[in-house]
């Protein structure tokens, strides 16, 4: 009996090391790749044309899917906040409660996992085929920085678009839930807005455009990482996305909790 | 000159342990071994996309692994290679792939009529016409062309060392002798250092200056194609003769045969 809970505990332990070395390796060399894209940057070795080309592909690509997500979010904020206040609260602070929901966290964090799925996602596969066709191998050997060529573009249209994206999922959030408040609960847009800016602070604008750009580094960075750590064939390219996407939505939560006790108080 | 000091590298078990080589300056030297022993490792660490746990690699006198930025493009733009599956970029078309086997300030200028002649003029040297593979995507060739695309974009910035992973791997037997003639073409117009890592001990021993045989991340054997074949070394003999190799394969079985009925019998 006592053999057995020494081995349980111990395999637990070995596990709880594992992932933990595991964590230090990915965070490591991310640190090192953010580097190496700064490098590149600031050394003018990346392509505009490829930066163009991303943020049209990982951006403007993303519109729809991002319109229609914050929209959605904004309908249900409204439609259930409205359920809830009425014949309780003032309904004009329902203003307040969807602009500042949908400003503070629906907006970011919609998006960014519509980025993820889209995006994110899209980038590790891309980056694990050319790794294991060895088209990565092939621009080393050419003389080519696949950090400056592959990493770089990606990484910087992630940090331009993801705030944009933000910012338009906050707008159109908010308008959706002018819309929903109108139909739902019968509360009129100068109500909704003479609730919305009783409470309103312009810091959570910049408090939701900084989530923005700490996702635009975050989510690309990981997807790029991921894609140049596959290994293994077409499985392997399946498996290193998988792992990516858990990877990028964990660690957008983490961070997303992280915001409040760090700016909001 | 290429020199290779004591190379060890492991991955997960050891690959190289304690290669030492030397290759002349427009030698063609083949390495051939059973599969996993280590042949496109040492190949990769040529030119630094492996790096060996220890010893190191030099380019006439430079290590590949201690030399500064400019060293190491300079060394860069000495060396191509070509990938066992051509690694052709999916994105780009043959001719955009071609380009990219340039320097960076030649790629740039694409459509000038100095890069599209020295495209064409790689193209042709592989024997693939411009005008029919040059707008065309690597998944519009067949295996054969693509080989051959891989090859011209390496030979295109008309580097000083070319490596070859298993350059017949996957090809028919006219593709096959097609692609040694190719590597003994270009050997012979542009008097280029040449490594090439084949399974095909015959291309090996008919494209080659010296041959080199590597078993359990160790040389065995160096020397020419004709040392090659008069070599009494047994592991030589399988691997220079078809008959060899079959008669060592049924002496192996016969043997695992034998140790197992003793093991029951015991």
């Amino acid at each position: 009996m006592s053999n057995f809970i020494v081995r349980s505990v111990t395999g637990v332990l070995a596990r709880i090391g594992r992932t933990a070395d595991a964590a230090f390796r990915h965070t490591g060399k991310m640190t090192l790749l953010a580097l190496g894209v700064a490098r590149a940057t600031f050394t003018g070795k990346v392509s505009m044309r490829d930066v163009l080309d991303q943020l049209q592909s990982g951006g403007v690509a993303s519109i729809p899917l991002v319109s229609v997500t914050a929209a959605l979010s904004g309908i249900v904020t409204s439609q259930q906040g409205g359920y809830q206040f009425t014949s309780s609260i003032p309904l004009y602070v329902l203003g307040s409660v969807v602009t500042s929901g949908v400003i503070l966290e629906l907006g970011p964090v919609m998006t960014a996992i519509v980025v993820i799925g889209r995006v994110g996602a899209r980038i590790t596969a891309e980056l694990g085929t050319m790794k294991v066709s060895e088209q990565i191998d092939a621009l080393h050997s050419l003389g080519r920085d696949p950090v400056a060529v592959l990493a770089a573009p990606r990484v910087i249209a992630g940090l331009i678009s993801m705030p944009m994206l933000v910012g338009l999922a906050n707008f159109i959030g908010v308008l959706a839930g002018i819309v929903a408040a109108r139909f739902a609960v019968g509360l009129g847009p100068e109500s909704f807005l003479f609730g919305a800016r009783m409470f309103w602070h312009s810091w959570d604008l910049l408090y939701s455009i900084a989530k923005g750009v700490v996702f635009g580094l975050v989510i690309p960075l990981i997807s790029v990482h991921m894609g140049f750590e596959t290994r293994g064939g077409a499985e392997g390219v399946g498996r290193a996305t998988t792992s990516a996407v858990v990877m990028m939505i964990i660690t957008m939560l983490v961070l997303d909790a992280v915001f409040p006790p760090l700016f909001l108080n | 000159m290429i020199e290779y000091i004591d190379v060890h590298k492991a991955f997960d078990v050891p690959v190289l342990s304690g290669v030492d080589l030397t290759i002349q300056t427009r030698e063609t030297l083949s390495i051939v071994g059973p599969s996993g022993t280590g042949k496109s490792v040492l190949l990769k660490t040529t030119n630094g996309l492996l790096e060996p746990d220890r010893g190191d690699v030099r380019i006439d006198g430079v290590s590949v692994y201690h030399a500064d930025r400019d060293q190491t493009t300079e060394m860069r733009r000495k060396v191509g290679y070509v990938f066992q599956y051509a690694a052709l970029f999916d994105s780009m078309n043959v001719f955009e792939n071609v380009c990219t086997g340039l320097p960076r300030d030649e790629e740039k200028r694409a459509r000038s009529p100095e890069v599209v002649r020295k495209v064409c003029e790689a193209l042709e040297d592989v024997n693939l016409d411009p005008a029919i593979v040059m707008k065309k995507l690597p998944s519009e060739l067949s295996g054969g062309m693509r080989k051959r695309v891989g090859l011209a974009r390496a030979i295109v910035g008309r580097p000083e060392i070319l490596l070859y992973d298993e350059p017949v791997t996957g090809l028919d037997p006219i593709n096959s002798a097609a692609i040694s003639r190719l590597i003994l073409e270009i050997r012979e117009r542009t008097l280029v250092t040449s490594i090439v890592v084949t399974h095909d001990i015959e291309q090996a021993l008919e494209i080659s200056d010296r041959v080199a045989l590597l078993t359990h991340g160790k040389l065995r054997f160096v020397g020419t194609p004709a040392e090659f074949r008069a070599s009494n070394d047994p592991v030589v003999r399988a691997f220079a003769d078809r008959q060899a190799a079959a008669q060592a394969a049924i002496q192996l079985v016969e043997r695992d045969d034998r140790d197992e009925e003793n093991e029951e019998g015991t």
